[in-house]
């Protein structure tokens, strides 16, 4: 599964770069903007009011988002492990920083306290979704486009991105040294979006206590960091559902994709 | 109770395609500029262009500005992110040749004052591809 997985983030990720040549080459009119569905949030506002819609945003954005919603509500945040170009980077930076530190789960050089992390999850992201949505609901225009990571990354050096783009993203990329998928965790707006729906989503990882042996080799496998091997049913909003956690685990039935079961312990937040 | 563990990427794919599918039932306008009413005798007509350089409401308003004073021009739809611009008119009063060279002739930046050319390059006409710098093919 990992690897059918892998070809569905390079799959996604060469479509995005040639998506992006193509418009800087003037080979195509579709730019890598109208695949992004945070997009169709930005766009909303205008489209439900005025029937319109925001800058270059257009209905792919917004039926693209209203997908995803669906697919998080059965799914969580599949799209993110799955499909989400910049989370490919991200991870595969955190692969890549994983092996250099010699480290062996996704903690990284400096983990931050678990109050921290929650409160930068969840406070942090909030506030970069609120600004954003503000500025481009009042405005009308995409602002946030210069800062984008997507935008930046796959968009062939596209309108509105400038030398300090580079080094926005330069300096995300740092952070995710530092902070295994820092950017995913603590700075993507359409994460904050989507974790409530997720916290709720259909399918979940359960843990057998039967057949676990105890290991630890899903909570180090685990890109997101979380404590698998804490609960027997895995409700954390922030789980992408990469399935790494299953593949890394040594015993069969351990650790299983199911749906929802009534009355089980909380898992790891 | 159990699931798959295929299920995770057939419902990814599952939901990218009704994304696509959903795109087209969901078609708005960018931008909508009105520039004179239909008068009551005539039978509008509506061209469909598609025009290079039209990717965002700013780009779509400079498009809007080229057709501001031709006659029989009466309302235009802009759906930027398909680069594509909807004009009704009056085809007693003008044509969509005319409009196509209204689009493709020079910009007047409204902000800088300078004149900007070959901004625009209509690239398909009422569904019919239009070779650079060619008139388009018959059907």
């Amino acid at each position: 599964m990992q690897r059918l997985r892998l070809i569905f983030q390079l799959a996604v990720v060469a479509a995005a770069l040639t998506a992006g040549v193509r418009f800087a080459l003037g080979r195509s009119l579709v730019s890598v903007e109208t695949y992004c569905p945070f997009g169709g949030l930005e766009t909303a506002y205008s489209f439900f009011t005025r029937r319109q819609f925001s800058c270059s945003a257009g209905e792919a954005n917004l039926a693209l988002f209203i997908a995803l919603l669906v697919l998080t509500l059965v799914a969580r945040k599949a799209f993110c492990s799955w499909v989400c170009p910049v989370g490919t980077l991200f991870e595969w930076e955190a692969r890549l920083a994983r092996r250099l530190f010699r480290r062996h789960d996704f903690a990284g050089r400096w983990p931050l306290a678990p109050r921290v992390d929650r409160a930068l999850k969840v406070g942090l992201r909030l506030l970069v979704l609120a600004v954003i949505l503000a500025a481009t609901w009042t405005t009308g225009e995409l602002v946030f486009r210069g800062y984008d990571p997507y935008y930046i990354a796959f968009s062939a050096h596209g309108h509105d991105v400038q030398s300090w783009s580079y080094a926005v993203l330069g300096g995300l990329l740092l952070l995710g040294l530092a902070l295994p998928l820092a950017w995913c965790k603590y700075l993507c707006p359409l994460g904050v979006v989507l974790w409530p729906l997720s916290r709720g989503g259909a399918l979940r990882l359960a843990r057998s206590s039967h057949h676990c042996t105890g290991c630890g080799a899903c909570d180090r496998a685990c890109p997101q960091d979380l404590r698998i091997s804490a609960a027997d049913q895995v409700r954390s909003g922030e789980c992408t559902l990469c399935l790494a956690c299953t593949a890394a685990c040594p015993s069969p039935q351990a650790l299983e994709l199911v749906w929802p079961r009534v009355g089980s312990n909380r898992g790891p937040r | 109770m159990k699931a798959p563990a295929w299920l995770v990427p057939v419902l990814v794919v599952l939901c990218a395609v009704a994304g696509v599918i959903g795109s087209r039932l969901a078609m708005a306008p960018s931008l909508v500029e009105v520039f004179a009413e239909a008068s009551p005798n005539a039978e509008p007509r509506r061209s469909v262009f598609v025009v290079r350089g039209v990717r965002c409401v700013d780009t779509a308003e400079m498009a809007a500005r080229q057709l501001a004073g031709i006659d029989g021009v009466q309302r235009l739809e802009a759906f930027a992110s398909r680069a594509r611009l909807d004009v009704t008119y009056d085809p007693a009063r003008v044509d969509a040749a005319a409009l196509r060279e209204a689009f493709e002739g020079p910009v007047h930046d409204a902000n800088s004052g300078e004149y900007l050319f070959d901004l625009f390059e209509v690239i398909e006409m009422d569904g019919v591809k239009i070779e650079s710098g060619r008139e388009p093919e018959s059907p």
